[in-house]
Parts: C-alpha cells; sequence; structure tokens
C-alpha cells in the first residue's frame, strides 16, 4: 500500500506502462485500488507522441495531432527502437513521422527541437527519457507530490540491452525503477489482486493486442504464482491493422466520389489515420461511427459513416490473425484450447467486440473470456498492464534496492516446477478415477489440501496418491446419438456439440506414489489429504478423518 | 477414497514410488505470493517456518 508516511526514505513509486503507441501511469489509491492517472489533458492512455514546433515540446494527445502539419519534427513509435542497433529495428511504423537514423550504435532522430533553424540529433534514448520525464510529470501534478520511482512493464521478448536502455532513459529523467516487469504477468496480477478475486490453480493466455506489434503468453499461475510456459509474438498485427481497413474502405469511397487517393498525399494519409483510428475506436462502442476530414484532398471536404457490421465483415481476416496469434502460443506451450481456463484480453486493439467473441467460439463454456464484451465486470483492457505496475509498485516501494534485486535474482526465480499432475485415485464400483490436487507446472515447493468425502457407509479408506497426465479424449459422433457413458460425465465434460466431435480431458494414472489407510471413518464424513513437495521432489503426505484425531503421515 | 480389504501396512502408510522429475523454469518474480516465497527462499524457511513468524 502506498502509505504516505513510511516506506523507503522519500520514495514515492507509481507503475507505468510504456508502449509504442501509448502509456498510462497508475497508482495505488487512499482505498488500495489500482487507478489509473489521467494526464493534465485529461488522458488515461497517453499517446507516446513527442511533437516540437518553435522549441516548445509537446507530449501525448498534443503531440499526435502534429502528426499531420508537423510530421517531420514529430518522434512517435520508438519504445521497440530503445537499446538495438539501427540494422535490426523495423522503420515502418514512423513512415509518417521522423525517421530513425543510425547513431553510433544505436538509433537517433533528426528533428528541430530548439528555437534554432538547424535540426539536432537525439538518441531515442534522449526520447524516452524525455517522455518518461513528461510522465514523470503528470503524475506528480496529480498527486501533489514528486514522484520518483517506478515499476515499468515490458514485453517479454525485451533484450537485456532493452532492459538497460531503458532504467539507464528512466534513471535520466529522475525515476529510479524499482522493476521492470513483463506485460502479460502485470495484466495477470490486474485481475488477480481483486479483492473478488481467488487464489487458484490455472492455466492463463493473456492476449496482449496493442497498437502496432500483438503479443500473447500462456501462463501457469499456481498458488498465486506466475511461470510463463509459452510467448509469442506479431510485430505487424496490432489496432494499426485495423486502423487500415478503415481508411481503405474510406479512402475508396472518396475515390469514387473525387477521382484522387487522399492515401497518396502524405497529409491526406495522416488525417486519414488519425481520424480513422478515432472511428474504428468508436466502432468498440456504438455500432456507427461517422467520419469526416475538413480538406482531405485537392482541398475537398469529405464525411461518410461506416458501421460496425461492415467493419467486422471487412476485418475478417485481421481478426483471424489475432486468433491464430492466440491459438499459436496454446500450441507453444504444448497445450489444448481445453486446458485454459482463462484467456484475458489486454492492450487497446482488446476493445474490438468481435475479437472476443471469436475468441470464446475457440475455447470451452468453461473458459473465462476476460473483455469488456465477454464479460461483464472484465477490467479496462487499456489499463491491465499500469495496474499490475501499480501493484507491484506499492508492493515493492518500501524494499531496499537490495532486497528488490535479491528478490529477483535468478537464484530466486528458477525453481523446479512438477512435471505432472499429483493426485488421489477414486474409486466408485468399477470406474478408476484420477482427480488431480497439484497440477502439472506447479513450483516447488508447493502443499495442497483438499477434502474428499469417504464412501456413504464409512468403515476403512484407502487413499492411493498418484501421478496423473492429462489427455484429449476425443469422441467421434456415433451415427445414432447414444446416451454419454458413465465415466465420461466427470467434472471434465467439454461442451455437448450436436453433430461435431466432441473433445475432452480425462486424467490418466501414470504411476502410484503412496498408499495411505484412514481407518474407521465415520459414515457419510470427509477425509482431508494434504500433499506437500519439497523442490528435492520429496513428499510428505498426511491424511485424516475431518475433525478427526488421528492422523496418517508418510513421507517420501 | 475406496474401501480396502486385506490391505496393511506399517503406521497405515506405504510408499510405492517417487515422483518422475520436475522441469526446471523461471517464475515471474511479480505479485504478493512470489514475494513470499522470495523471503521464505532467502532465508531458507520452510511454509510453516515463515507462518509462525
Amino acid at each position: 500500500m502506498s502509505d504516505e508516511t513510511n516506506g523507503a526514505p522519500g520514495r514515492f513509486a507509481i507503475g507505468i506502462s510504456f508502449g509504442n503507441t501509448s502509456s498510462s501511469i497508475a497508482r495505488i489509491n487512499p482505498e488500495g485500488k489500482p487507478e489509473v492517472i489521467a494526464n493534465e489533458e485529461g488522458d488515461r492512455q497517453i499517446p507516446s507522441v513527442l511533437s516540437y514546433i518553435d522549441g516548445e515540446e509537446y507530449h501525448g494527445t498534443q503531440a499526435k495531432a502534429q502528426l499531420v502539419r508537423n510530421s517531420k519534427n514529430t518522434v512517435a513509435y520508438f519504445r521497440d527502437y530503445l537499446g538495438k542497433d539501427f540494422k535490426s529495428i523495423d522503420a515502418t511504423p514512423c513512415h509518417n513521422s521522423a525517421h530513425p537514423q543510425p547513431h553510433e550504435s544505436t538509433v537517433a532522430f533528426s528533428i528541430v527541437d530548439s528555437t534554432n533553424e538547424a535540426p539536432s540529433t537525439v538518441t531515442v534514448s534522449e526520447i524516452a527519457t524525455r517522455h518518461l520525464r513528461r510522465l514523470k510529470q503528470s503524475a506528480s501534478d496529480y498527486l501533489g507530490k514528486e514522484v520518483n520511482a517506478a515499476v515499468i512493464t515490458v514485453p517479454t521478448d525485451f533484450s537485456d540491452a532493452q532492459r538497460e536502455a531503458l532504467i539507464a532513459s528512466a534513471n535520466a529523467a529522475g525515476l529510479e525503477v524499482l522493476q521492470l516487469i513483463h506485460e502479460p504477468v502485470a495484466a495477470a496480477l490486474a485481475y488477480d489482486a481483486r479483492p473478488e478475486a481467488t487464489v487458484t490453480d490455472k492455466l492463463v493466455v493473456v492476449a496482449d493486442l496493442g497498437g502496432t506489434r500483438s503479443d500473447a503468453a500462456v501462463l501457469a499461475c499456481r498458488g498465486g504464482m506466475y511461470s510463463i510456459l509459452a510467448t509469442a509474438h506479431d510485430y505487424e498485427l496490432g489496432g494499426s491493422s485495423l486502423d487500415k481497413i478503415i481508411i481503405d474502405h474510406f479512402a475508396k469511397e472518396f475515390i469514387k466520389k473525387h477521382k484522387t487517393d487522399p492515401r497518396e498525399d502524405a497529409r491526406g494519409l495522416a488525417k486519414l489515420k488519425l481520424e480513422g483510428e478515432a472511428s474504428r475506436k468508436t466502432l468498440s462502442l456504438g455500432t456507427n461511427a461517422s467520419l469526416s476530414i475538413e480538406s482531405l484532398a485537392d482541398g475537398i471536404d469529405f464525411g461518410s459513416t461506416v458501421n460496425r457490421t461492415r467493419f467486422e465483415l471487412l476485418s475478417g481476416k485481421v481478426f483471424a490473425q489475432f486468433t491464430g496469434l492466440i491459438e499459436q502460443v496454446i500450441q507453444k506451450a504444448g497445450l489444448d484450447v481445453l486446458d485454459i481456463d482463462e484467456v484475458i484480453f489486454s492492450g487497446g486493439a482488446s476493445h474490438t467486440p468481435k475479437i472476443a467473441q471469436l475468441a470464446r467460439n475457440i475455447f470451452s463454456e468453461k473458459t473465462n473470456i476476460l473483455a469488456p464484451s465477454t464479460f461483464a465486470s472484465a477490467i479496462n483492457p487499456s489499463e491491465l498492464a499500469p495496474r499490475g505496475a501499480a501493484i507491484q509498485a506499492s508492493l515493492i516501494q518500501e524494499f531496499d534496492k537490495e532486497d528488490i534485486e535479491q528478490s529477483i535474482h535468478p537464484m530466486v526465480t528458477a525453481t523446479p516446477h512438477l512435471k505432472n499432475a499429483i493426485g488421489v485415485e477414486i474409486t466408485s464400483g468399477e470406474a478408476i478415477e484420477f482427480k488431480p490436487l497439484l497440477n502439472a507446472e506447479t513450483a516447488l515447493p508447493a502443499r495442497r489440501l483438499a477434502q474428499y468425502s469417504a464412501p456413504k457407509d464409512g468403515g476403512d479408506v484407502l487413499i492411493r496418491v498418484c501421478e496423473g497426465v492429462r489427455e484429449i479424449k476425443v469422441t467421434k459422433p456415433e451415427p445414432k446419438p447414444k446416451e454419454e457413458k458413465p465415466e465420461d460425465d466427470s467434472d471434465f465434460d467439454s461442451d455437448e456439440d450436436e453433430e461435431e466431435e466432441t473433445r475432452e480431458i480425462v486424467w490418466k494414472t501414470e504411476k502410484p506414489i503412496a498408499e495411505l489407510a484412514v481407518k474407521g471413518v465415520k459414515a457419510g464424513s470427509k477425509v482431508e489429504l494434504m500433499v506437500h513437495v519439497n523442490t528435492d521432489l520429496g513428499l510428505q503426505i498426511t491424511a485424516r478423518e475431518v475433525g478427526g484425531q488421528n492422523a496418517v503421515r508418510g513421507a517420501i | 477414497p475406496a474401501l480396502s480389504e486385506g490391505w496393511s501396512a506399517e503406521k497405515d502408510f506405504k510408499a510405492v514410488g517417487t515422483l518422475s522429475g520436475a522441469t526446471q523454469r523461471n517464475l515471474e518474480p511479480v505479485g504478493p505470493h512470489f514475494l513470499a516465497h522470495a523471503r521464505r527462499k532467502r532465508h531458507q524457511r520452510t511454509f510453516s517456518e515463515d507462518e509462525r513468524i
């Protein structure tokens, strides 16, 4: 909690999400909830753009507006250039703003940022510093207190050089970087830190659909701790791919009427981009969006509307790329869509209702799709990363620097994870069923407690602790639909499709670990089992009747 | 749990196997539960020792 009275001397931390397209700042408010801070223009998603006119610096939305009239002195989409050399960057997003140039071992922009006419060479690190300084200023102004530390979110594929460059830029802006955390983990934390959320073991896919790039990650969430199982990236997919569809749609309409292509004129294209993006965002909320641009090309004004159905029709291919990215990351993790318990949509493009609806069709009914159009109490996807960062910032801001460094050291983070699930075999009549207690990919040491109901008439109970693996069972539809076999209706029943084949998760016992007998269990009571796994794979198992005194213990 | 007949073992516990290995992975150093884990690991405490403090 960001307690104002104590903490490390004079440290006041916020969470920052620093994106190519936009950035956000967040803090923990006095009620203990994360809250995204608006800048002085009232924006919570602050465009990561800087622009200079007559030596004056413009930032955020004001700077973005300069992309039309003052594109040469406007710097945008620079986050991914940090800590990289010129050869390894993709300069396409900067086509309509100041172009990146090679400069020594890094990337720089040539812009007129002072009152004299000669352009100066500003490195991308310096640009990032200026951007972060403005973010820091906005937060300080809002909070009435000097902000001097931050937790910043970064993509999972950020290299060490990029991390170092970002930390150096932040330090130069007067911000102590407490920690760099990964964007998908920040998003998961933002959801799990809600008071109504409970800590459960689950597999989560975080789809971070940004402006110019999209990332997906599979996280194993076990006992509130996260491990990344797989990541996938698409550097050409994002909100701008959807903007392009809108732009092309309107441009064609314009050509039909006036016989000139507004996209051929740099200024016309910049105007279309700005307004097209606004229309696309409107379509995420409403079913109709209008666009009107003064003097789009050849001095002709243009006004038109587009509805959501048409937009969705035109965007089919791009939507498929988004869902393809999600399917790809699950495959990369060696998992099936049935394994996924939660899909978190994060990033600006996640506001698009159709994308979440398409994801809904991919996953089973049990899977929670956390996006505004599919989940009533979903958190604003644009705010997930900054909220997660703010939560983490409040957790560690009172630690000493040394403590933080020690805690995030690989010695601590490298941990053995269970390969197979551990569970209990339950026999009822003929059927033998495996119920997982500790799931695969659980970080060790770990312990779990569960209660199982004893047979109806009580007596002696045998508990078989086993290792299990999950398999996907495909049931082909039979010509004449019969009733499902009794062993099929486990808890893991997937949706029962009418004509399609049904796929479901079944657990197979891989090998037994231990057997325990709890004797003289009363009728109708329950047996409690605790399994503790050490880092060296040793187990301590305890079983007892609920409310009973005698426990059966054993170690392996 | 299942009924058993003619089953016996010392102190009602019988070990029949071991776990089949683990994979080394990196935890994400984020969130309250990780911080608790890091605290335990740095001070070499167990769960129950940690709870007592």
